[in-house]
């Protein structure tokens, strides 16, 4: 059965390349939100197998979207998916719990083993 | 990266992630090349800051830029508020990519703003272009890629540098 995959990210040409890239894999996108607020409030809804988030975003950044979603939904799984991709900002990823960490732009492979990974 | 890194090392950086992001988010080949985009041009320019006071201008042919959309947005035409959404995100990934890279050369971590799209040319107040890498297609469509720095002072010294 395919995996949910719930998408937050404010960049249409990211949800456009994911897209593309889960075709043919076992990996659907179940949902879009293109905000921190919106995702947490979606998440109860979609009920997604993994999320992926992007950090920089308006509003609401990814890193605190991600704290709120696990602190309210501690089995969620979390993949980060930034172009900004320093020490201090993997170590928070780490420390708040997300199971992965994708660099944009991204290749299909590189996507499809963080997405296993997290999901293990 | 006015003085941490070296013009040159900074000119690979750029050039190695432009084609590479342009050929795997628009599938456009941009190859470095002596002649300038035309008349018809859109300008992104996005500022880094923290670390590195500058900033880079994406000067480009508006068609080259239209296609880039449609192939990126898989639509068959794109509206000028779809070729300036994809412009500012193609900026946006591209820096990320730059920055990355830059990082890793000098431990630096550098910090860019949200990009700012123009219709024609447009040069930044209070900088001077430091070099240009000049791109074109199988089309002959062309961008240019200006990296800024503040402008120098009569002693040479960089005004604004932190």
């Amino acid at each position: 059965m395919s995996k949910r995959i719930m998408v937050v990210d404010d960049s249409r040409l990211v949800r456009v390349q994911l897209e593309d890239t889960l075709k043919g894999t076992d990996y659907v996108v179940a949902a879009y939100c293109r905000s921190g607020e919106d995702a947490i409030e979606q998440y109860a809804v979609v009920k997604p197998d993994l999320v992926t988030m992007d950090i920089i975003m308006q509003g609401m950044d990814g890193l605190d979207a991600a704290e709120v979603i696990l602190k309210n939904h501690p089995d969620a799984r979390i993949v980060m998916i930034s172009s900004l991709a320093y020490e201090d900002t993997f170590e928070r990823a780490k420390a708040i719990g997300a199971r992965g960490f994708i660099d944009k732009p991204f290749h299909q492979e590189q996507l499809i083993n963080v997405f296993e990974q997290a999901l293990q | 990266m006015n003085t941490a890194m070296t013009r040159e090392a900074l000119e690979q950086i750029l050039d190695q992630a432009l084609q590479d992001v342009t050929e795997r988010t628009a599938g456009v080949c941009l190859r470095q090349d002596d002649q300038p985009p035309g008349e018809d041009l859109c300008t992104v320019h996005i500022t880094f800051d923290r670390g590195f006071n500058t900033s880079l201008t994406l000067c480009a042919d508006k068609n080259l830029l239209a296609r880039m959309a449609r192939n990126s947005f898989h639509e068959e035409a794109v509206s000028l508020e779809d070729l300036e959404e994809f412009s500012k995100e193609y900026l946006n990934v591209l820096c990320g990519k730059v920055t990355g890279a830059m990082y890793r050369a000098t431990q630096i971590p550098a910090h860019f703003g949200q990009p700012t799209f123009y219709h024609g040319r447009y040069e930044p107040e209070g900088q001077e272009v430091q070099f240009i890498l000049t791109y074109s297609d199988e089309h002959s469509e062309g961008a240019q890629l200006i990296h800024h720095v503040p402008c120098s002072q009569e002693d040479g010294t960089v005004l604004d540098e932190t």
